[in-house]
């Protein structure tokens, strides 16, 4: 099974260790992953920010580089439910394009989801030791429906316990450019989220989306809180 | 009503530094939340009831012009005399000229949000008519210098219980009472005589119904019922997207709005109201005047924004809004706060009066699975945002930034070369540090969280050299 | 122009109304009034005594209570028994329409009239009761003014097993037969009336009445 890799822009710069944890996990599952090197982003910011004609861009461009794969896979539900959900309707207008954004939307998976449902991954590479709580991401959760697999490979660890929070589903308040053009309700939206997660006293909060993750992280920081780690699935599932 | 929403950011930082509002909202959360989850759980076929409360909205938006004069015609045949109105000037004046014609001293009101829109109770005192808000959380706000509502079914959902106990110490002068029932009880006194005096009442309408020209009021405290029963003029303020058309289009809908707005399995009161008393009747208003409003909705139909104008202001979005839980309703600006007045109040104001508001929301999209006419907020979000980019009203910097960012992202060069130095501008301001504290170019994000420090290199880097033994 | 024709006109312009489409959707208006089309329902067991069992259950928890008698002449009696249970005044403002029943005997004072704001008790009958949602369908008229369920604290219907019907469909259904046209006020009626304005926290008797009171008749 070839599967393109769609790092997300996110993981690029901050995180590149997510993206070789996603590569080992997809490996494991019998996958060839391979990564195209001009990708970039998947054009959502500009999107959701009323740029139409920048988005269609983007979109054009990541339709290039991924549509020769059997399937495209990104460790980000946003990511993915924005290349699955939303380029079609972003190149509703031209014709052709719109069928090669439809050819490829079925194809899309995020991390989670296409190790349990397509890959059917058995047994993991990691080992991790500790206590967990799953913060849902809202594009992930509410668009793609994923919400058992993420759990469903944790449960696969055996020295993983699953604490669950209060409203593990309500949004962490990051919401991409939201949360650097409303700061203020932003961090106070995410403290909210962090003092969920904490009450859990888990070892760490566990995400699918790097951007709810740096949210939470910062305002954890910020809270003072320097002990509760802050971690990608795909951290947790290749942990040794 | 004015519209403040274009200082949305300066509300709602007032709003975050507020600690009574804060405990409020937090009160709220958790009733509005929870006891909606439990109540849909009594509807076998949920979803299967939510679409078709979305067809049979969307069947009358459709041919909205037809069904709106069918519902005319009925109305009329019953006895009721049907105005219109293309703004909220002209509801006040055809309210005042209807308290002329019948020598109103005395409106008792339910609830009506566009009476808020029109900003109704100014112009009737103005006309020698004294308007008195009846539904409990309108009249607190009434007596408190006519505060606006920020909810649109909990009107002081942002007030404690001190503030309502003082309120009412100081305006019915009576011994301050810290118990919320006798405070009710106190306000149902005051309220009572009101009722028995007024010779008008106002109320607003959940639904029209085409088939018997009729007016369904949904209330728990019965004013709705009081103020359709008791005075001899009752007038209807209601907007022209209300009509539905039949009983049992109203029956299938009231298995959602109750569920959706309070968490009840019904309300209290379902009114279904239908023409003038007749000759013999014991109770009930000789005159019934509809008051249809155009106020910005006409424009809406046929738009791509045509979606929003299913709304039944049950109050679903805003209760499971991240953003409206963190700052309230005022900081919205205008008489719809959450997610539906972000999409209401640029729709019906100007979206150049209104430019944050379609950015206020993380897109979260809870608000458009709870909707109980499957509206989806979050798209209608966009598209607004879509539309103020057209219209080059977003500030200059934003739009340049954007347009940079964009360019760069196109070029696999230009944006390995952007990653390249800016995780290491990034890994230099930490300093060996795992956080950012203060990171001037995304001041907004650091005023309260620190940035995450990088790693160091980027995934691009990294991965080239590991492909390179 | 006026109001009313400027709003059409733009309402007509935006849907791009013109002869021949509006002939389709004023027959396509006329198929849906005439269909009245019901929505999912959920499940109501429209037998008998599960019916009577629904509509208790269901008013209990909207906080009415309820008696279950017999025979429609058994309810001043149990009418009597409740007030006095209750210590209040055995004294009520009943609708014309139950001006026949034999309250002298009972010992219940009434008055057929239009409610009063001094009136503390108020008895009603009901035109259907809603077994879904435990609530009641009153219809104002000449011998049933809506007032009398609404003004006094107490609020008393006399509610025969017969007339209890599944949902809101089967009792607007019942009017469209019984009373061809829908009656001025269709008044649904769920417990006492109840407002949650301060702090979310709910209080029963806002406006309307504290405590509903349902007598069930079994053999009517
Ligand atoms: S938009 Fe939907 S959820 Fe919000 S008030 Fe309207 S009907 Fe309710």
């Amino acid at each position: 099974m070839r599967v393109g890799l769609f790092v997300t822009c996110l993981v690029d710069l901050m995180r590149p260790r997510i993206g070789f944890a996603a590569i080992e996990l997809l490996e494991a599952a019998g996958c060839e992953v391979v990564v195209p090197a001009t990708q970039t982003c998947c054009g959502q910011p500009a999107w959701n920010s009323g740029d139409r004609a920048s988005a269609a861009k983007l979109a054009k461009k990541v339709i290039a580089e991924f549509e020769g794969f059997a399937y495209v896979v990104a460790p980000s539900g946003s990511c993915a439910d924005h290349i699955r959900n939303g380029y079609p309707g972003i190149l509703a207008d031209e014709p052709a394009w719109l069928a090669r954004a439809t050819a490829l939307s079925s194809r899309v998976f995020e991390l989670t989801d296409f190790l349990v449902n397509v890959a059917k991954l058995e047994t993991l590479p990691g080992n991790f030791s500790g206590s967990v709580t799953y913060h849902d991401s809202c594009a992930g959760l509410r668009s793609l429906g994923i919400k058992a697999q993420p759990r469903a490979l944790l449960a696969k660890l055996p020295q993983v316990s699953l604490k669950e929070m209060n409203a593990a589903e309500e949004c962490c308040g990051f919401g991409g450019t939201f949360s650097v053009k409303f700061g203020d309700i932003s961090a106070a939206i995410a403290e909210k989220k962090c003092n969920n997660a904490v009450a859990t006293e888990a070892d760490a909060i566990v995400g699918g989306d790097l951007g709810c993750l740096l949210n939470i992280e910062g305002k954890l920081r910020r809270m003072g809180d320097e002990t509760t780690q802050v971690l990608h699935i795909a951290e947790v599932l290749t942990a040794k | 009503m004015e519209s403040r929403s274009h200082r949305f950011k300066e509300n709602a930082a007032a709003a975050l530094a507020n600690p009574v509002l804060q405990a409020s909202m937090k009160k709220a959360k958790g009733k509005f939340v929870d006891k909606r989850a439990i109540a849909i759980k009594e509807i076998d076929d949920f979803e299967g009831t939510r679409e078709a409360a979305k067809q049979l909205r969307d069947r009358v938006l459709e041919n909205l012009d037809l069904w709106l004069e069918k519902f005319e015609s009925n109305a009329t045949a019953r006895g009721a005399t049907v105005l219109w109105a293309k703004d909220g000037e002209e509801i006040c004046r055809h309210v005042a000229e209807i308290g002329k014609r019948h020598g109103i001293k005395k409106a008792v009101k339910s609830k009506s949000m566009l009476s808020e829109e029109a900003g109704l109770n100014q112009a009737l005192e103005a006309n020698g008519i004294q308007p008195v808000e009846t539904d409990l959380g309108e009249y607190i706000l009434q007596i408190n210098n006519n505060e606006p509502p920020s909810h649109i079914i909990a009107p002081v959902v942002h007030k404690s219980l001190d503030e309502v106990a003082d309120l009412f110490e100081k305006v019915h002068k009576t011994p301050r009472k810290t118990e919320i029932p006798a405070l009710t009880r106190e306000a149902r006194e005051v309220l009572r005589t009101h009722f028995l005096t007024a010779d008008m009442g106002i109320s607003g309408g959940n639904f029209l119904v085409a088939e018997t020209g009729s007016v369904a009021l949904v209330t728990n405290e019965g004013n709705g019922r009081m103020v359709t029963t008791l005075p001899r003029v009752h007038v209807v303020i209601t907007g022209i997207e209300k009509v539905i058309p039949t009983l049992e289009d109203l029956s299938t809908l009231m298995r959602l709005l109750p569920r959706s707005a309070t968490g009840q399995s019904i309300s209290n009161y379902v009114s279904v109201l239908t023409g003038t008393k007749a000759a013999d009747e014991l109770d009930g208003p000789e005159h019934l005047y509809y008051i249809l409003v155009d106020n910005g909705r006409a424009d809406v139909i046929g738009s791509e924004f045509q979606e929003m104008l299913r709304c039944i202001r049950c109050g679903a979005c805003m209760n499971h809004c991240p953003v409206y839980q963190a700052i309230g309703g005022h900081a919205y600006g205008w008489v719809y706060p959450g997610p539906m007045g972000s999409v209401l109040t640029p729709l019906y104001t100007g979206l150049e009066n209104a430019i944050d508001l379609p950015h206020a929301a993380t897109l979260c999209n809870q608000c458009g699975v709870v909707c109980p006419v499957k509206i989806p907020l979050p798209d209608l979000l966009r598209k607004l945002r879509e539309k103020q980019t057209d219209r080059n009203l977003r500030p200059w910097l934003e739009r340049a930034a954007l347009k940079a960012w964009a360019f760069v992202a196109a070029s696999p060069t230009l944006y390995a070369l952007g990653v390249w130095f800016g995780v290491r501008y990034l890994k230099w301001l930490a300093g060996g540090k795992a956080s950012i504290p203060v990171l001037s170019v995304a001041p907004e994000w650091t005023r309260g969280r620190d940035f995450p420090a990088p790693e160091g290199r980027t995934f691009r880097e990294l991965y080239a050299q590991r492909k390179q033994p | 122009m006026s109001s009313r024709e400027d709003i059409l006109a733009r309402v007509r312009q935006k849907l791009g109304r013109n002869e021949t489409n509006a002939a389709v959707a004023r027959a396509e208006i006329d198929t849906v009034l005439a269909a009245k089309a019901q929505g999912p329902r959920p499940q109501v067991d429209a037998e008998k005594s599960a019916l009577v069992g629904r509509l208790i259950d269901k008013s209990r928890a909207y906080s009415s209570t309820v008696d279950q008698v017999a025979t429609r002449g058994e309810a001043p009696a149990a009418i009597a028994r409740y007030l006095i249970g209750l210590g209040l005044p055995a004294q009520a403002v009943i609708w014309p329409k139950l001006a026949d029943l034999d309250w002298a005997s009972a010992g219940v004072i009434v008055q057929a009239r239009a409610a009063q704001d001094a009136d503390l008790v108020g008895i009603t009958g009901c035109f259907c009761a809603v077994a879904e949602t435990g609530t009641l369908m009153l219809c104002g008229s000449v011998d049933s003014p809506a007032a009398i369920s609404l003004l006094p604290e107490t609020h008393i219907a006399i509610v025969p097993a017969s007339r209890i019907v599944p949902g809101m469909e089967e009792a607007f259904a019942l009017a469209r037969k019984e009373l061809g046209q829908l009656p001025r006020a269709v008044n649904f009626i769920s417990g006492p009336s109840r407002t949650g304005d301060i702090e979310q926290t709910i209080v029963l008797g806002a406006h309307g009445p504290y405590r509903v009171h349902l007598i069930l008749i079994d053999g009517a």
